[in-house]
């Protein structure tokens, strides 16, 4: 954290809402090509609706593909928000605070994409009704409340819901902020959404007590979110591979795995689109890539954990299919581009301090991990469903359609027009959180060295 | 930004610190007063100090004379040694998991940590009581080929004897590399027994020290040495973590496959490190009389942190029993059998209640973490609910009749076993000599590191902030 600077807060305000006051001219094409994207991806989910999941590469015995694995991957990626911002808040990790806006914001869009592939995934997304409204109690035609398959979109709406004010509450501020500095129809809007924000001690003390607040109540829904997915597949004893004790724990922290390194994507591109190099620093990514060394080498403990018990039982369904998952073609090559790019890769160059705060391979070792981590949840959910067992007797191996992977890149799509959309509005880097690290950042002098130093609050 | 010059008096911080708190903060504590007051530790109160280990040391000769009297009466019974498995497993998790305090909050920069790292490191000797507890269990353990089959185990097709040879080659560079994590660390604090100490102590302290005089050279080194050696405990203590659960405890029930357990196991283990830590602080605190030095930042911190492994405990609990109770299967349904609700349920429902019911709803109160006393009582109930859990799991391991071992998954609950005269001898001499160790150790270094308390003073500064108190905490690289 040597690297700190002082910046005054009018340079903070009037770089940090370049986006809002002073568009930049990128915004507007790319937004428009990402648009198009969106509408077309909108397109082929209504032709799949009207045709059936024909159109897909779905059939017996895999029945969860491409879409469950895209929605197992952007509920993973929704786990950075409550990572940065909850629990680095709680523990005072004062190079957070560029981050968090960020990071929630992705939980935010990563969790409304992720909601939607189960509704692809029905076929007829209408029938999910009868999961909230039961119409049909004599004939047992009501949801088993017993099940995961319903626990999930209970947990993940209210992860959706805690998510959304935890950015909010954040937001105030800073809309209070924009609220004196615009005029016409966006100063209306800013003011009701302002909710009145003046900055007096009163709201400032109500705004941090229930960021902390918050905080505390989203870190249970944030582990039991990806919990409760892994059980989706842990709780089935029928399907080898699946039914494994560690699946909750190695699915919440493969899931900061590859949420915290899609934050670092986003810091990399906020910095180079907005020009936020005095913001987005080289210390922040140090920091982040230190955190990921640590939470990949736990991930990677867990990975070992869920393959050695895997074949501990010496069982042979099991046996065949990790030699299907580890050994055989295309899963083999999966297995080996999973392995190197989820871990090896970008590991090996984060133990170098010099790739830490290189802020272009900070940017590519992080796709790489995505790359990895999905393949990973692809690699969890279809072989176990593909294997060879009894008494099924369609042989077709799963391939996924032009459709799926449509929609797969529309996801990606979708959700950076959904961030490009927000950051036109609203700052993608809290301004009072910057102000706030400059006045809690200070010095202290020991003996001929100038140690950089913080200041902490008794309680 | 403002620079704090602790050496110039007319802008020194310290010029607040006589002023009322409006807070509990650690007050900075003289160079020379630190290094005199925790010198003489190693020589205080020597008489109560002969008196303690005189008791411990009769207790750990109870312990052997337990081994020599379980040996004559249940040597041959494999069954019978459960509660033995119990206790290697309880003294491993609580003393073995407080070097991590040591180590990690250290990495991450924690100033709290600082004052504690001594007495949680010394806790890492209890290894070489761990040890001595394996070698006879080991004599118990079934080779990995039993009635012309191999059994399943995490060493697939290794040599028959891989569970005893590699549980006792972890353990014993666990003992390295505790051995290495204390005395690292405890070089600056050897050349400041040779410098102010007397007697053997001194000389000690000259030969430990190796000519330590403070250079940058030599700081340096130490802290690579430090950082080396907690990343190589650490990762050691995962590693035998792993060895324990699955050779001692999982492998000896068929069908038991439980991929999170090593974890759950790693995860108790920490948790009772705190515990650990937590409760020589306090003793060191109250009866030694370091006010000054072990402050309420560190019980608070501490408790914190155990707060949160109490909620991971029931996190890794409920990972595991979710499954198996969803799952229906024979061996799912043996484990229920055998590890809940069977004959060990009276140790299932005490063990959850003290491990992570009653400290959950006692550490959950803010109150209850900023005291001394709250983390110390809730360190109590963790380490009886850490020892009813290793009675649980291990004395139902071991008692599964070995006739059993090549099942697919039990079919027949083994009835109670309780602990006879041999295994409560067994049991209070491993402690004891665990404690007598660690309690020995403080008499020839300080039991809180003279230099990293200095550190913590260097680096910590109370202020007074606007309206109120704070404390300017330096983050060096």
């Amino acid at each position: 954290m040597q690297q700190r600077r002082t910046l005054d807060q009018i340079h903070t305000n009037r770089v940090l809402l370049n986006g809002q006051l002073d568009t930049p001219k990128w915004w507007a094409p790319t937004v428009w090509v990402l648009g198009i994207i969106v509408v077309a991806g909108f397109v082929v989910i209504g032709i799949m609706v009207n045709k059936g999941l024909g159109v897909t590469g779905l059939s017996r015995p895999v029945y969860w593909g491409l879409f469950i694995t895209t929605f197992v991957f952007w509920v993973g990626i929704s786990h950075a928000g409550i990572m940065i911002s909850a629990i680095l808040r709680l523990s005072q990790a004062e190079w957070r605070r560029p981050v968090t806006r960020a990071a929630e914001l992705l939980t935010v869009f990563s969790l409304l994409t992720a909601l939607m592939f189960p509704l692809m995934h029905a076929g007829r997304p209408w029938r999910i009704i009868y999961f909230i409204l039961p119409y049909d109690f004599a004939r047992g035609i009501f949801p088993n409340v017993r099940s995961p398959l319903i626990w999930d979109p209970v947990a993940i709406s209210t992860y959706l819901t805690g998510s959304t004010l935890f950015l909010y509450v954040a937001l105030l501020p800073d809309l209070g902020n924009l609220r004196d500095r615009t005029t016409g129809w966006q100063k209306a809007m800013y003011t009701v959404l302002a909710l009145g924000w003046r900055g007096n001690p009163r709201q400032w003390k109500l705004q941090v007590v229930g960021g902390i607040l918050l905080s505390a109540l989203m870190l249970p829904i944030f582990v039991s979110v990806h919990s409760i997915v892994s059980w989706d597949f842990a709780v089935t004893h029928a399907v080898e591979g699946w039914h494994s004790t560690i699946f909750a724990p190695y699915f919440v922290i493969g899931a900061v795995h590859s949420g915290v390194s899609a934050v670092v994507t986003m810091m990399a591109l906020m910095r180079w689109l907005w020009k936020w190099d005095d913001f987005i620093r080289p210390e922040h990514f140090d920091a982040l890539a230190r955190l990921l060394i640590v939470v990949a080498t736990g991930w990677l403990a867990f990975t070992f954990l869920e393959l050695i018990f895997a074949v501990y039982g010496l069982d042979a369904p099991e046996l065949a299919l990790r030699e299907l998952q580890i050994f055989q073609w295309p899963w083999n090559i999966l297995f080996v581009t999973f392995v190197i790019t989820g871990y090896i890769i970008p590991v090996g160059m984060w133990l170098q301090k010099r790739v830490r705060s290189n802020i272009a391979l900070m940017f590519w070792s992080s796709l790489f991990v995505n790359i990895g981590m999905w393949l990973e949840r692809f690699l969890i959910i279809v072989p176990g469903l593909a294997r060879k067992s009894p008494f099924v007797y369609t042989w077709e191996a799963y391939r996924p359609s032009g459709v799926e992977w449509f929609i797969l890149f529309w996801s990606l799509a979708w959700v950076t027009f959904l961030m490009l959309l927000f950051a036109r509005f609203f700052p993608l880097v809290p301004l009072f959180e910057q102000k706030e690290s400059q006045t809690f950042g200070d010095s202290i002098k020991i003996g001929r060295t100038t140690v950089p130093a913080i200041v902490r609050e008794a309680d | 930004m403002v620079s704090h010059t602790a050496a110039n008096p007319a802008h020194s911080i310290d010029e607040h610190v006589g002023h009322h708190a409006h807070h509990e903060l650690p007050e900075n504590v003289e160079p020379k007063v630190v290094l005199n007051e925790l010198v003489a530790t190693t020589s205080a109160g020597s008489t109560t100090f002969k008196r303690i280990a005189w008791v411990l040391g009769i207790l750990s000769v109870a312990g052997i004379a337990g081994f020599v009297g379980k040996f004559i009466a249940d040597g041959g019974e494999q069954t019978q040694w459960g509660y033995v498995a119990a206790i290697l497993a309880f003294l491993y998790s609580a003393m073995c998991g407080a070097p991590l305090v040591a180590v990690a909050p250290v990495l991450a920069k924690a100033n709290w940590s600082r004052p504690l790292t001594r007495i949680a490191a010394i806790c890492s000797f209890a290894s070489v009581i761990c040890t001595i507890v394996m070698i006879p269990l080991m004599l118990h353990l079934p080779q990995l080929v039993t009635q012309g089959a191999r059994r399943r185990s995490i060493w697939f097709e290794g040599n028959d004897f891989s569970p005893h040879i590699w549980s006792m080659v972890a353990m014993l560079t666990l003992i390295l590399a505790g051995l290495a994590l204390f005395y690292s660390a405890a070089i600056p604090d050897f050349a400041a027994m040779r410098d102010h100490a007397t007697g053997w102590r001194q000389r000690l302290g000259a030969r430990m020290a190796r000519g330590w005089i403070g250079t940058s050279v030599q700081w340096r080194t130490t802290r690579m040495r430090i950082g080396m050696a907690g990343t190589l405990y650490f990762f050691t203590f995962v590693f035998v973590h792993f060895v324990i659960s699955t050779d001692y405890g999982m492998s000896m029930v068929p069908g038991w496959r439980d991929a999170i357990f090593p974890m759950y196991h790693a995860i108790s283990s920490i948790q009772a490190g705190l515990a650990v830590t937590v409760l020589a602080i306090w003793f060191a605190r109250r009866y030694l009389k370091l006010e000054k030095f072990l402050h309420m930042d560190a019980f608070w911190s501490l408790s914190r942190l155990m707060f949160a492994f109490t909620l991971l405990w029931g996190y890794f609990f409920i990972s595991a029993f979710i499954v198996f109770w969803y799952g229906r299967s024979g061996s799912d349904k043996m484990w229920i059998d055998l590890l809940i609700r069977g004959p060990y349920i009276w140790a299932f429902l005490a063990g959850a209640f003290f491990i992570w019911f009653s400290p959950w709803w006692w550490l959950i109160w803010n109150a209850v973490r900023r005291s001394f006393n709250g983390p110390a009582v809730g360190s109590v109930l963790i380490l009886i609910g850490l020892l009813l859990d290793r009675v649980r799991l291990y004395v139902a391991a071991w008692s599964v009749d070995p006739e059993r071992i090549h099942e697919r998954f039990l079919t027949v609950i083994p009835e109670t076993v309780w602990p006879d005269l041999w295994d409560v001898l067994i049991g209070i001499g491993a402690v004891a000599s665990a404690v007598l160790l660690v309690i020995l150790m403080t008499r020839i270094v300080p039991i809180l590191s003279v230099w990293d308390v200095q550190q913590f003073n260097l680096l910590s500064k109370p202020v007074d902030y606007m309206r109120t108190r704070v404390s300017i905490i330096a983050k060096p690289d």
